[in-house]
Order: structure tokens, then C-alpha cells, then sequence
């Protein structure tokens, strides 16, 4: 197993790159809209922040220690994830890889939890663009966690309400990096301004060929990937090769 | 089908070319967030108190910021100012807390009120533990027999084992002292006190080109985790570093390697032997390798030219062929030749290596080949090579002066079975106390669990419950472990996070750290810190050692070190800081190539031995005289390396590979001339696992792992830990399971011959055909709840998590059917030979 054959995809996986790329260039192209008008400081105040975070799966060891990290940030109980860490194992002996994908919310874009909240609990904040909960409007009701494509929802046991990653705006908020960002071994994440294009992240997401997940849902994910394997145990029915997904979630499932 | 594989394949390949590294310039202005070194409260917003440490979850010894809410640690992270762990921890040293929250943890005192391990126990005072334990070991001592406290102990702080081991159990009088410090390693590290002297190992991940990876999962587990793990995956994109790894095992790092060949275990030692070969044959160590003879001991001739050593080298590799190697190992010729000649020729590389490779009976062999590879290619103490660990020079005081000749029980390092029982036979101890005819009357046993972490567990259990071998058991732990549970007292001890200790861990980077550990939170209920408990067991015994509390014997310790008293501003500097290195301090490569002063050669009692060439100071080294020290000779006097001065090489004298426990010369030793006298082969020899060749066609072998969220036993009671690995199915190759009828999830059995156990198949094609593997983190039976599934005694409920555990503990512990069975030179226990048959569970049933 060499290395060129973990980055060798699926026809799926392939589909999937040509129309994440398409979409990156899409927000690039609108971000580079925005900063050529942005001409003086008053302009480029006026520019939509939108955090947003790049994973080089790469330099992804599947330690945990961002699934571990968040837990202890915010006391998650048992059986419940804001951050996680998915393996997928694929090939015939000795053919095989394992490849690892950590997991978060998306903060997408147009975020569909938003879209079916009946309360307006859930909503993306105008300020920074993260994906939040008010845990006094929420009542509960769960169609939040039906609606996010991603799984990156859950009803939290202790406090009843629904809840996942908030991208740490405790800690953003004070001038800190998320959690998991700052607790990772091998420096795979970067988080920042995407709307900024001079940002860290813009320009690493305009220089590499980067992914996101299930692009087809039209959410716009502001987690992006380099080098993630995105095969499913979906493909083992098309008799390619055998794919294992293993999460260590309570839930084992994956939409 | 080719077809699109090669589209795909092109298609990667300008994707490719564009995953260019991460850039890190940044844009004047961009809005720049700190990484970390302050915390906040998720609730209510507040700054959170951060207090630097250094973690103790295994022997890595990161250094921590600790993070607390009112008083409760609440967050650990990584020390940002570390130039070992550079800010960032494991998932372990993450949940240090749920160490001192333990709703299972053992908060006083315990005395046995039923029969021994019957789980029946009452609370004591310290008062009540230490009168009685004072009075027995008074006892001994007045009987003229200390040596009867026997102490294990597995790793423990640096300062714990000066100021118990050196100090209090020296000034008490007993040297029964087991250092089982060792469990997984003591095969590599006697391979590199027989060819390096002195030394724990290290890699120069940061200037390396290439790595050669024999069964060390660094990516999961290593005794310097974070620091190494940490480079490597950096390393591997932004230096496009390559790593080609042998394991049985597609482990972490083998999937995060550029290539893995799978090698059938226990012959890890022909492939190094064949690359070793290719290496001669192909003239590929001309250059750094053929200069690096001149300081390596080839044959019994100190003073062998470098052309007589190549060719005695070529001599005894040329039947070590490629082909040979594929014959015993399953890797081909081809793919042998191909990584031996890109190791060769990628300058700086090194090799790692860890119990994929070490822990069989050929395990010495095996790393003592691996160090030949690395020498004959030039890579040894270089700049991106393998280098000699560079530790921080803490300096102890030494306690009281009049301390008596400290004497041991002959069962500690008198073992028949082993050559150089003094480096890693401790998991033997327990059985050798069985089998011989002294008994201690004080078993003591501290940051251990025997139990459960040695082989052949039922063994253990009966050996530790039996009052005639073992007459008092006391346990030193906060932890109601499964070792724990059959002591006859048990003394609470204060975790890693609640205590005071100087640290003393290994730098990647070549530039020595200095690393302070200082208690988060108070002792938890009636906990103390064992050193503490030493230090007043020593009053109560009328040997007072000199220091008022453990904190002030670290004190003492950063007064002594002038770096540290210095330039570091001492003991309140560090608990300041936590760690504190040189900033002006530059890497130390090639120490062995600097000369010995002539005026350190001019000492009185310095001499020369003609037959190795080691200058020795013999009055340093306690010889009787200087007429009796030329005549004997260096290596025939015991304790000679003590006075090692430098190596004779040419004209000139070098400091050379300084010995450590065992008279070695200042040469690289690739040839051992104590392995010789013995009757042992010199140089590195291929030795075959006894049995594996006439294995039946329905046997396997049983290989188990670490992964990366459990320190083996040690993190049971972490619930977030146990909430990712609480279950470890039997990996089995999909061709050997169908060849048993199994499929996945399939309750299989486990037999070897000393027995069986049972688990669930996990079938997949990430471990070779003909082996089965299983981790070495569960199947508990004790350790507390989230740890066994099983409450400890005088156990409270824990509000944050019972209503949430999700899973029920369990697992296979495969040490059940593990037979004991040493390495024969170090002693380690060969974890990974055990021959087993396994089968379908109801199929059994059936028959």
C-alpha cells in the first residue's frame, strides 16, 4: 500500500472533488469579489466574517485527542459528541489503507438545522458566521438533529436541549483557537476568516485541492478537507472493495 | 478497470503535485488567534486559573497546563512553551482529571479483613497503616535481614526513584529493589547497552529524510509519544518525509506510512540481516558508513583496520541473502533490495523500532541488527540519524552518609534462563519467588500492576494470593487495580496531578529539557504522595533523611542543578514555568567523536587496557590495585565501567560509546564481546523463534497491541477514554477466518498451552493472514468501574456519569494465555511468539 494509492478515490470520491473544487472556486471567486471593491477600511469592515475550518487529513494521526480535548472544554457527557473522529479502512490484503476523518459541525453556508428550527433557536450568527443554540429558545424538538445531513447534532442529556460544536466561541470569542484545533498533535487543522482572503485559511483552501462533505446537499460545509477519504460503506455493495467505517460514537450510524 | 485506475491514478497525481505545504507566513492584516496557554470557562466566560506541570499517564512525561474553575481542574493542555511536546498532549494526558475524580479511586487507607483478594477490606489511619508496616519493617532490619523489603516498582518519577530507591530504601538497608521499568522495552535497551554503552535512544525526526520503521507504532503509542508522534506528522508533509514501516499489523503508522510490507512475526531479524547484506554486497556503506568503522568494534581485534572490518562484516553477512529473508519473513527479495538501497542512499535516515520487532526471543538480536544497519550506513549520532538521548543533568543530593552496605534477596537478579538479567527480567520476579526458596517479608509494590500487565495472569493471581511465598503484600496506589485488590494493605497514594516531582524525559531536539511537576489540586480525601509516606516511615524508624516533606527534597534538588539554580531562577521558577531549557543551547550530535583531555587522562589511577583500548580510571572503579587492574583487565573486573575515562582509536582518544551497566569498551559494538563470553554470537546473528518453524497448518500467532487512548491498565478510569475503546475484537485475517469458518462479530476461542479465552472475531485485511491480534488494554477485572465495569470498595456514585455509560466494560485480556517466556539475553518477556489454535466458539460446543 503506497502512498499514491491512499489518495487514489473512488469514481464517487472523484465526482465528489470536481464539485467541491468547483464549489471553493466559487467562494473564492466571491471572496475576491468582495476584497477588489474592498478598497478602503470602511469596506472591508463591511465584509461578512465567516470562521471556518481546514483539516489536512494528512497530518491526521486518528489520535482522538481532539474528540478527547472537547469533551473536557465543555464536560460533554458520555454518549454524545461535538467532535469525533471517523476511520475508514479500505482494500484487500495487503492492498489497504486506513485513513482517518475528523468530524465537527459544518457551519455550513445555509445550514438546514437553521432552516427547520420552529423557535429560532438555532441560527447562524451575522457576526462571525457560526452555527449556534440558544439553549433558552430551544425546546427540543429534535428536527434540528433529523435535518443535519451531517450527524453533527444530538440532544444533550444533561441540559435537554440540542446541542453540538459551537467552534469554541467561548475561546474565539477571547482571542483563542477552537479546542480541538489548538490539542492537535499534528497541527491538521487550521481555523480562521474564510471571507478574509488574505487569511491563512483562504489562502490555503485557494492553493490546494480541498473537499467537503456530502457537497450534493447544497449546505456550502465551512469545514473543508485536504487529501480526506470520503468512501462510504454505501460502496461495498457495488462489490469494489470492502470499505469500514468505524466511529466511536454511541450512535454507530452515518448519514 | 485499468483504465479508470489509471485515470484515477493521474488524476491524483496532478492533484497531487498541487498538495503543496502548509504555507505560514502571515498576511499583515490577518487576524491572528493564540494557539493556546490561556482557558476559559465554557459557561460562564471566565479565565480559568492555568497552573504548569508535566504529565505522568505513561512515561512520556509531557509538559501540561493545567486549567482551573473555583478550585477544580477542569482542563489539561499541552505547555506551549515546551520544546519537547511543543503545546500539545495525547488523548490520555487529556483526561489526567478523571485521575483524581475517580468516583472509584481508594482515598484511605485499606487493611484486608477477609481472606486475601476476597474484596473484604476496612478504612484505617495512616497512623494504624504505617505503625503497622513500620513495626515489620523495623523487624527486618533488627533481624539483620532488610533485604526481606522487597520493592517494585514500575515507572516512576525521576526524583521518586532517587529519593525512594537511592535514599530511603538505601538508608533502610535493602537493595531488593525491581525496577520494572522495562516491561515492553528491556530487549532494545540491552541491545543498546551492548552496542551504544549508556543510552536511551532517540531520532532526529526534524532533520531526517527518510524512516525505516520496524514494528514501532510511534503514531499510537511510544515511550515519548506526543514529542515524536508530533514531528512525524508534521515531518511527513511539510519535509515530505517518507516512512516505510514493517509490522504484522496495519497499525496507525503503518497507515500513515508510505509503504507497509507485513513481516510474519519474530523474523523482522532476517530482513534486517538481508538489508544489512544488501548494504555490504552493493557497496552502499562507502562514504559516512565506511568512515563510522573506524569507532565500531567488528571482531575481537580492538585495533582492526577499517578494511579488515568491512570484510569480516561481508564475510558474516553473505548468506544473510534477500532470498534467504523471503523464505522465513513472506517480504520478497525485491521489495528488500529496494528499501535497503533507498535507506542507504537517503542521507540523513534512521530506523526506528519497538515491540513489533523487539518484543520476541530474538528481540536483543533483532535491535542489536537494526543498530549494525544504522552504522553501516553512517546514520548513528548525526544530524537526522539515530542519536544519543540528550536528558536534562539534574543533580540529587544523596541523603544520609552513613547508609549500610545495602544487601538484595539472590532471586532478583539471579535468573539461569537469561544472560543479562539485570535490565528487564522483573515481569520474572513473581515467578521466581515460586520457584526458589527465599521469601520476602515485605512484598511492596508501587505505580504497578502485575496482575494484569505480566504474562500468564492465573500464574500471577496465585503466586500474589499465596501467604507462604508472599507472607505481606502492601499495594501503593491510588487505584483499586486488579494487583491491588490481593494486597494485604493498600496506601492511597496522591496521583501525578496532586504531587511534586522532577522529571527528566527525553528531548527529540537534541537540547535537554528541565521539567517540574507541581500539584493542581490538593490530595484528594486522605491520598499523600508516596515519597512523603517514605520520608516519615524513615522517622518512625529512627532514620531520618533530611528532608522535612518531598517538596522540599525537589527544592533541594533545583538548588544543586546550576543550570537550574542559575539561569532557570530555581524551584520557583519552575513552578512557574514548568519546564525550562537553554535558549542559547545547541543540538549535541557526535558527542563520541570528542577528545579526552589530556589532563583528565593525567589523573592518578587512570590506565590503559591493552587488550580493548579503554582508558579506566581503576581506583574510581573500586579495583583493588593497579597491578590487579592491568592484570585482570577492564572487562573482567566487575564494575570496571565506572572509571571508563575515553577510547583508545588510532592516536587519538575519544570519548567514544560510553558504557553504562556492562564493561563494554568506548567502540560502537557491533561485535560484543560480553555476549561472546557468554557463548553467545557476537555479532549480529539470525536466531529463530522456537517452535514458529513446525507450527501445524491450523496453528497462528497471537500478536497483541497498544493503541493510542489507554496506557495498558493505567487509563481505565478515564470514561472518555473507555468511551472510544471499550471492546477489542480479535483481528483475523478474512483468508484465516474462512479457513475456521468464522465470520465477523463470531464468538471465537483463544487456545494456547496454558489455555484459553474467548472474545469476537473482527475480520480485516489490515493484519496478515496467520496471525491473530488483540490490544492490550482490556478484559478488566478490577480498576473501577469504567475500567471492569466493577465498583471498588468504599466506591461514591458519580453525578456527571453513571446515568450516561453507554457501554458495558469488557474485552480480552490475551495475558491469561501468554505463557511465560524470557527473551534469552535482556529477559523481556516475548509478547508477541505465543502459538495458538483458534476456533469458532459453538463449533467447540458442538464437539
Amino acid at each position: 500500500m503506497t502512498k499514491e494509492d491512499k489518495h487514489e478515490t473512488t469514481r464517487r470520491n472523484f465526482v465528489q472533488k470536481i464539485i467541491a473544487g468547483a464549489g471553493v472556486s466559487t467562494v473564492a471567486a466571491a471572496t475576491y469579489g468582495l476584497s477588489s471593491k474592498a478598497t478602503t477600511p470602511d469596506a472591508s469592515e463591511r465584509r461578512a466574517k465567516q470562521y471556518a475550518m481546514l483539516i489536512d487529513t494528512r497530518k491526521c494521526i486518528g489520535c482522538h485527542t481532539c474528540s478527547v480535548a472537547c469533551k473536557a472544554e465543555f464536560d460533554v457527557p458520555l454518549g454524545v459528541t461535538r467532535s469525533w473522529v471517523e476511520y475508514t479502512e479500505k482494500g484487500t490484503y495487503p492492498n489497504v489503507s486506513r485513513n482517518f476523518l475528523p468530524r465537527l459541525c459544518n457551519h455550513c453556508r445555509h445550514p438546514q438545522c437553521v432552516d427547520v428550527c420552529p423557535t429560532g433557536a438555532t441560527y447562524k450568527r451575522e457576526q462571525d458566521g457560526i452555527v449556534v443554540v440558544d439553549s433558552g429558545q430551544c425546546i427540543g424538538c429534535k428536527y434540528c438533529i433529523q435535518a443535519c445531513p451531517y450527524d453533527a447534532r444530538f440532544l444533550n442529556p444533561v441540559t435537554g436541549v440540542a446541542d453540538k460544536c459551537d467552534f469554541c466561541i467561548h475561546r474565539v470569542s477571547k482571542g483563542l483557537v477552537p479546542s480541538c484545533v489548538n490539542s492537535c498533535i499534528g497541527g491538521a487543522r487550521i481555523f480562521g476568516d474564510i471571507s478574509d482572503p488574505t487569511s491563512e485559511i483562504s489562502r490555503l483552501v485557494e492553493t490546494n485541492p480541498v473537499t467537503v462533505l456530502r457537497p450534493g446537499k447544497g449546505t456550502e460545509p465551512q469545514v473543508y478537507y485536504i487529501g480526506a477519504d470520503h468512501s462510504d460503506e454505501h460502496e461495498n455493495k457495488r462489490g469494489w472493495y470492502d470499505v469500514r467505517v468505524t466511529t466511536h460514537r454511541k450512535e454507530k450510524g452515518r448519514r | 478497470m485499468v483504465d479508470r485506475r489509471n485515470f484515477l491514478k493521474l488524476s491524483v497525481a496532478s492533484a497531487g503535485s498541487s498538495l503543496l505545504p502548509v504555507h505560514t507566513a502571515l498576511a499583515e492584516n490577518e487576524e491572528v488567534l493564540k494557539q493556546g496557554g490561556e482557558g476559559y470557562s465554557h459557561l460562564s466566560g471566565n479565565k480559568l486559573e492555568a497552573l504548569p506541570s508535566i504529565c505522568g499517564q505513561c512515561p512520556s512525561r509531557c509538559a501540561i497546563l493545567g486549567y482551573l474553575d473555583d478550585g477544580r481542574l477542569v482542563k489539561i493542555e499541552g505547555q506551549p512553551s515546551s520544546i519537547r511536546n511543543q503545546g500539545t498532549i495525547c488523548a490520555k494526558g487529556q483526561t489526567g482529571a478523571s485521575k483524581i475524580y475517580d468516583p472509584d479511586r481508594i482515598l484511605h487507607p485499606l487493611m484486608r479483613t477477609g481472606e486475601r483478594g476476597a474484596g473484604e477490606w476496612k478504612q484505617i489511619s495512616w497512623d494504624e497503616a504505617l505503625t503497622e508496616l513500620a513495626d515489620r519493617l523495623k523487624k527486618l532490619r533488627d533481624d539483620g535481614t532488610p533485604e526481606k523489603f522487597v520493592f517494585h516498582h514500575g515507572w516512576i518519577s525521576a526524583s521518586a526513584e532517587k529519593l525512594i530507591d537511592d535514599i530511603f530504601l538505601a538508608t533502610y538497608g535493602t537493595a531488593s529493589i525491581i525496577k520494572q521499568t522495562c516491561q515492553q522495552q528491556s530487549a532494545r535497551w540491552s541491545a543498546h547497552e551492548l552496542t551504544w554503552g549508556a543510552n536511551i535512544d532517540n531520532w532526529d525526526i526534524d532533520n531526517t529524510k527518510f524512516i525505516l520503521n520496524f514494528g514501532s507504532n510511534v503514531l499510537e503509542a511510544h515511550t515519548n509519544f506526543v514529542s515524536l508522534a508530533k514531528r512525524l506528522a508534521v515531518s511527513a508533509v511539510d519535509n515530505r518525509l517518507k516512512m516505510v514501516t514493517f509490522d504484522v499489523r496495519l497499525s496507525n503508522t503503518a497507515a500513515n506510512s508510505d509503504l507497509w510490507l507485513p513481516v510474519k512475526p519474530g523474523t523482522d531479524l532476517a530482513v534486517v540481516l538481508a538489508m544489512c547484506n544488501v548494504v555490504m554486497t552493493e557497496d552502499l556503506y562507502l562514504g559516512r558508513g565506511e568512515e563510522f568503522m573506524d569507532f565500531c568494534l567488528v571482531n575481537d581485534n580492538a585495533t582492526a583496520t577499517r578494511s579488515d572490518k568491512i570484510a569480516t562484516l561481508k564475510n558474516h553477512l553473505t548468506d544473510y541473502t534477500p532470498e534467504w529473508a523471503e523464505e522465513i519473513s513472506g517480504v520478497t527479495a525485491q521489495q528488500i533490495r529496494d528499501v535497503a538501497r533507498e535507506f542507504a542512499t537517503t542521507k540523513p535516515a534512521c530506523v526506528i523500532s519497538s515491540r513489533g520487532a523487539a518484543a520476541h526471543y530474538n528481540g536483543v538480536e533483532t535491535e542489536r541488527a537494526i543498530q549494525m544497519l544504522c552504522a553501516i550506513t553512517g546514520n548513528i549520532d548525526i544530524p537526522g540519524g539515530r542519536c544519543r538521548a540528550v536528558a536534562p543533568a539534574w543533580i540529587y543530593p544523596t541523603g544520609p552518609e552513613d547508609k549500610p552496605e545495602a544487601r538484595k534477596l539472590a532471586f532478583i537478579d539471579t535468573d539461569h534462563d537469561v544472560a543479562l538479567p539485570e535490565f528487564g527480567a522483573g515481569h520474572k520476579v513473581l515467578s521466581r519467588i515460586k520457584t526458589g526458596e527465599e521469601r520476602p517479608g515485605v512484598y511492596m509494590w508501587y505505580h504497578h500492576n502485575p496482575a494484569y500487565a505480566n504474562a500468564n495472569t492465573q500464574d500471577m493471581i496465585n503466586i500474589l494470593k499465596d501467604e507462604t511465598l508472599l507472607p505481606y503484600t502492601v499495594a501503593v496506589t491510588p487505584f483499586y487495580d486488579e494487583t491491588a485488590a490481593l494486597a494485604d494493605l493498600i496506601l492511597p497514594d496522591a496521583t501525578y496531578l496532586e504531587r511534586y516531582d522532577i522529571e527528566d524525559a527525553v528531548s527529540p531536539n537534541q537540547i535537554p529539557e528541565y521539567a517540574l511537576r507541581q500539584p493542581l489540586v490538593v490530595p484528594q480525601g486522605e491520598t499523600r504522595d508516596f515519597k512523603d509516606v517514605c520520608l516519615e516511615l524513615a522517622e518512625r524508624m529512627g532514620m531520618p533523611l533530611g528532608f522535612k516533606s518531598a517538596d522540599k527534597f525537589i527544592e533541594k534538588v533545583c538548588k544543586l542543578t546550576p543550570v537550574v539554580k542559575k539561569q532557570a531562577r530555581g524551584f520557583r521558577g519552575l513552578k512557574k514555568r514548568g519546564v525550562w531549557h537553554d535558549e542559547k543551547a545547541a543540538p549535541v550530535y557526535n558527542a563520541y567523536r570528542r577528545e579526552v583531555p589530556e589532563e583528565t587522562l593525567a589523573v592518578d589511577g587512570v590506565i590503559l587496557d591493552q587488550k580493548t583500548g579503554v582508558y579506566w580510571n581503576w581506583m574510581v572503579a573500586g579495583a583493588e590495585s593497579e597491578t590487579e587492574a592491568l592484570e585482570a583487565g577492564y572487562s573482567d573486573i566487575p564494575g570496571a565501567s565506572t572509571g571508563y575515562v575515553g577510547q583508545k582509536i588510532g592516536d587519538a582518544i575519544y570519548e567514544g560509546f560510553a558504557p553504562g551497566k556492562l564493561n563494554k569498551s568506548g567502540h560502537f559494538e557491533l561485535y560484543s564481546p560480553i555476549l561472546a563470553a557468554k557463548g553467545l554470537p557476537a555479532l549480529p546473528t539470525y536466531v529463530a523463534i522456537p517452535g514458529h518453524s513446525e507450527m501445524k497448518g491450523d496453528e497462528l500467532i497471537l500478536t497483541t497491541f497498544k493503541l493510542n487512548v489507554h496506557v495498558l491498565s493505567n487509563t481505565g478510569n478515564g470514561g472518555w477514554l473507555n468511551e472510544i475503546h471499550h471492546d477489542n475484537p480479535v483481528w483475523i485475517n478474512p483468508v484465516t477466518a474462512s479457513e475456521r469458518e468464522i465470520s465477523e462479530g463470531d464468538a471465537i476461542t483463544i487456545k494456547s498451552r496454558i489455555g484459553e479465552v474467548t472474545a469476537t472475531a473482527m475480520v480485516t485485511p489490515t493484519l496478515a493472514p496467520g496471525v491473530v491480534a488483540v490490544s492490550a488494554h482490556l478484559g478488566r477485572w478490577e480498576g473501577g468501574r469504567y475500567a471492569s465495569g466493577k465498583r471498588a470498595p468504599f466506591a461514591v456514585d458519580d453525578i456527571r456519569h453513571d446515568e450516561y455509560q453507554w457501554w458495558q466494560a469488557g474485552g480480552t485480556s490475551a495475558n491469561w494465555i501468554i505463557p511465560d517466556n524470557p527473551e534469552p539475553v535482556s529477559g523481556q518477556q516475548s509478547w508477541m511468539d505465543t502459538i495458538v489454535t483458534v476456533i469458532k466458539t459453538n463449533i467447540q460446543k458442538e464437539q
